[in-house]
């Protein structure tokens, strides 16, 4: 074998390797087999969770025979935080798509943080922040979960002003 | 061993979950136009197929899925996610899905218990 045909070979087998990772070239499989070519999706994911991590030996923890929260998810505090939050950064704003792009990462991150400030044990944490336009379009946002309703919950914020809204939800998910 | 499942069949697996979201979209929406009167059916649909479908995997995760809807007019709409979990159990996937008269964005989140 040729150089040159080594290089071949490589490019190709890396080629096959990113097309089974890469979530776009699955969507496009999945359009041709549907027959509906006006339609489109993408997808977006975080890393591949990895089930080891062999740069931390496993922890042996003893029980601790804890069954419920022992403080429950303080759902009118987080709902204050969400309204500040909101409040504070977009009062003055116009809708501009540059801009909203990179406010949405930073409220959905500054949420996070001051969530995590709180310090509720054994709580997971997921903010979502949705900011968009006002143009007379409609918009409908829901969620539904599986969870423990018991002890699982969110808290949801709405602002509004003139040229845009924005909506903030976080959920809070009780780990053992 | 006190483990009865393997890493595979307890994971959070990506693929597996966007095609579910994909099929849900498909089905609830389809080829249909925005409808301002079907859209809150279209919302509750696109979720309960999604968290059905995600049930009957059987893995031992909590799930949220979250479902936006938007008519396509120029508006612009942004939306952002930050977890706090445990990065190696736990997993999101989204996909974004338009035809010429929407924009439909689906979450989903799965927390491992």
């Amino acid at each position: 074998m040729s150089s040159s045909d080594i290089a071949k070979d490589k490019a190709a087998r890396l080629l096959k390797k990113r097309g089974s990772v890469s979530g776009s070239s699955t969507s496009n499989d999945y359009n041709i087999r549907s027959h509906r070519k006006q339609s489109m999706s993408t997808i977006s994911f975080i890393d591949e969770p990895s089930h080891e991590d062999p740069s931390r030996p496993p922890v042996r923890m003893e029980n601790t025979f804890q069954m419920a929260p022992g403080k429950r998810f303080p759902h009118g505090q987080i709902t204050g935080i969400i309204k500040d939050v909101l409040e504070g950064y977009l009062a003055e704003e116009k809708y501009e798509p540059e801009l909203c792009k990179q406010m949405t990462k930073t409220l959905s991150e500054v949420v996070k943080a001051r969530v995590k400030e709180l310090m509720i044990a054994r709580y997971k944490i997921i903010c979502i922040v949705h900011i968009g336009q006002l143009n007379a379009q409609a918009v409908r946002i829901g969620s539904r979960c599986l969870w423990e309703s018991n002890n699982d919950t969110f808290a949801s914020f709405e602002y509004r002003n003139q040229s845009l809204f924005a909506l903030g939800t976080v959920y809070g998910i009780y780990t053992e | 061993m006190d483990d009865f499942q393997s890493a595979e069949e307890s994971a959070f697996v990506v693929d597996e979950v966007s095609n579910i979201i994909k099929e849900s979209i498909e089905g609830a929406i389809g080829g249909n136009a925005y409808q301002h009167t079907k859209v809150n059916q279209w919302t509750s649909n696109v979720v309960e197929q999604c968290l059905n479908q995600l049930t009957k995997l059987g893995k031992p995760f909590k799930y949220i899925v979250t479902c936006v809807i938007m008519q396509k007019n120029g508006a612009g709409l942004h939306t952002a996610s930050s977890c706090f979990w445990d990065n190696a159990t736990d997993g999101s996937c989204t996909v974004r899905w338009e035809n010429k008269t929407m924009y439909c964005i689906i979450s989903v989140f799965g927390l491992a218990i």
